[in-house]
């Protein structure tokens, strides 16, 4: 039983990445979603939105910007599930995050080794064999991408039961750990944010940071809120801007 | 030549295949040597073989095709690929199409990066997050409906738009659209970051020192509680800092996942201690 549900968690993760990079229809790649399905899966539905919305929140703003390496979430959010019905939120969650963290080394190699599928196509394109090319982009060209989640998942969930035991019972000796763990998920957001505004001109436009700021920091107004006010104040903004251009 | 003509022709069809093709596959086979590069060839190249029937001009499209590529995946690919197949199907050369798409995929990866995923996403997910934390499962199901739908016709929207569009739209596009759309999200997405950063960033002191002293002959002891002291200064201060010192090690260099390293450590080590919490 626990081979059938590690081979459809591993699918799950193998899908979750070719979803990302292809249809984008359910955004599986982010751990709110991955989360959610494994718990529907795994018939645990409220560890899996627990899980994933605790990890979404860590995980906000962060994306893989012009092809930046990001923690991996997805894999975090299926093994943070699958471990927390049997052991407690507190072990699925610290299980979760160095998860994610120790699986960005395998994304930087993954997105190195795509370098084969160019070689091969260049191949195809000087001998003109469109054919050749559909087919590998068809069957192979999300396989790295896909294995890479999908095995440490299946290794995990297949033969981790006692490791994780383990774990738990580690944890349960050292309260400190957990604690240290759930600051350090408060402020990983930060790194989101900073990425976010790395891409974007601040010093352009300092004003408008600090007005978001203020309406949420002293005026409370729900972040929905802020950005209907957001998108008034930016019309607003263009609309006098192009007044004054006009004379 | 009349046939020659319409054999050329772009169907409904054709622009359909394409248009799947860049759905199912488009970011699949992503590399650091050329990034998008296969995935947008493998879009093209139905159009390519109907607009190059020759030989050699074919290999020629389908190698220059494979040249570096990146943009945002979900607003801007699919506008470049609708007015690519345009300018295909006018007879563009080469250098026109190649043109094309180096002129804009770079500014759209700024406007798809800020609107898609900074804003719209940022938005869609934290909504989302905060339901499925109280227990709700119309937190992910919000999500989900709120990315199949708008992705794929926004999708749709732009590819047959900018097909439609076709030779126009790079002159319209150079006349300052692009321009105001960037600055339009811009705003709007500093704006809703200044907003978002202080309520999903979250650390507070918790250590609270106890200090003795004698008041009027009497032996107190007082406990200061800084992070109260902090909030009647500026609320949401050390969220703010750490959000700062974030930015700042990534402007000098550092790379996400090192950033990400000294967050964990201090959160870590600070937790474990007791000083925050």
């Amino acid at each position: 039983m626990t081979i059938v549900i590690a081979l459809i968690l591993a699918a799950l993760a193998y899908y979750a990445w070719y979803d990302t990079l292809g249809p984008t229809f359910t955004m599986t790649v982010r751990p709110l979603i991955s989360g959610f399905f494994t718990g529907l899966i795994i018939g645990d539905v409220q560890m899996g939105l627990l899980i994933g919305g605790t990890l979404e929140l860590m995980a906000l703003g962060v994306y893989t910007y012009g092809g930046a390496t990001i923690p991996e979430y997805s894999v975090g959010a299926i093994l943070g599930t699958y471990f927390g019905k049997a052991s407690g939120f507190e072990v699925g969650i610290a299980l979760a995050i160095p998860a994610a963290l120790l699986l960005t080394q395998v994304d930087i190699l993954n997105r190195f080794l795509n370098f084969i599928f160019v070689h091969r196509a260049d191949t195809y394109a000087e001998n003109g064999d469109d054919k050749g090319f559909d087919r590998m982009m068809v069957r192979y060209s999300h396989m790295i991408w896909g294995f890479s989640r999908a095995i440490p998942v299946f290794l995990a969930i297949a033969f981790g039961e006692p490791v994780v035991k383990g774990i738990t019972s580690f944890f349960e000796t050292y309260p400190w750990i957990n604690k240290g763990i759930s600051v350090a998920g408060g402020i990983l957001p930060a790194l989101g944010f900073a990425m976010l505004l790395k891409i974007m001109p601040i010093s352009k436009y300092p004003a408008f940071l600090l007005l978001g700021f203020i309406m949420f920091a002293y005026l409370k107004i729900p972040l929905v809120g802020i950005a209907i006010a957001g998108v008034a104040i930016t019309l607003v903004y263009q609309q006098l801007k192009l007044r004054k251009a006009e004379g | 030549m009349a046939t020659a003509e319409t054999e050329k022709k772009i169907t409904h069809a054709d622009l359909m295949k394409s248009f799947w093709r860049y759905i199912w596959l488009f970011q699949c086979g992503w590399n650091y040597e050329r990034m998008q590069s296969v995935g947008y060839c493998y879009s093209i190249l139905p159009i390519l073989k109907k607009t190059r029937p020759g030989e050699e001009e074919f290999k020629e499209a389908f190698l220059t095709n494979l040249n570096f590529f990146n943009t945002n995946p979900v607003v801007g690919a699919p506008l470049i690929i609708g007015a690519h197949i345009a300018l295909e199907e006018a007879g563009a050369s080469l250098e026109t199409t190649e043109g094309l798409k180096v002129g804009l995929m770079g500014p759209l990866a700024g406007v798809g990066d800020t609107l898609v995923w900074a804003l719209y996403n940022s938005i869609i997910f934290s909504i989302g997050a905060s339901m499925a934390l109280t227990g709700s499962v119309l937190g992910p199901i919000f999500v989900l409906l709120f990315v199949f739908f708008p992705y794929l016709a926004v999708r749709y929207w732009q590819f047959t738009w900018a097909y439609k569009q076709g030779v126009n739209l790079v002159t319209q596009l150079g006349g300052g659209i692009i321009a105001q759309i960037t600055e339009f999200a811009t705003i709007v997405g500093l704006i809703v970051i200044g907003g978002f950063a202080p309520s999903i960033v979250h650390l507070n002191i918790a250590w609270k020192p106890a200090i003795a002293a004698t008041v009027q002959g009497e032996a107190v002891t007082q406990v200061i509680d800084i992070q109260a002291q902090l909030d009647s200064i500026l609320p949401f201060m050390l969220p703010v800092l750490v959000t700062a010192l974030a930015y700042w090690l990534l402007k000098k260099g550092w790379t996400p996942v090192a950033v990400l390293g000294v967050l964990f450590v201090i959160g870590f080590i600070g937790g474990a201690i007791g000083f925050f919490g």
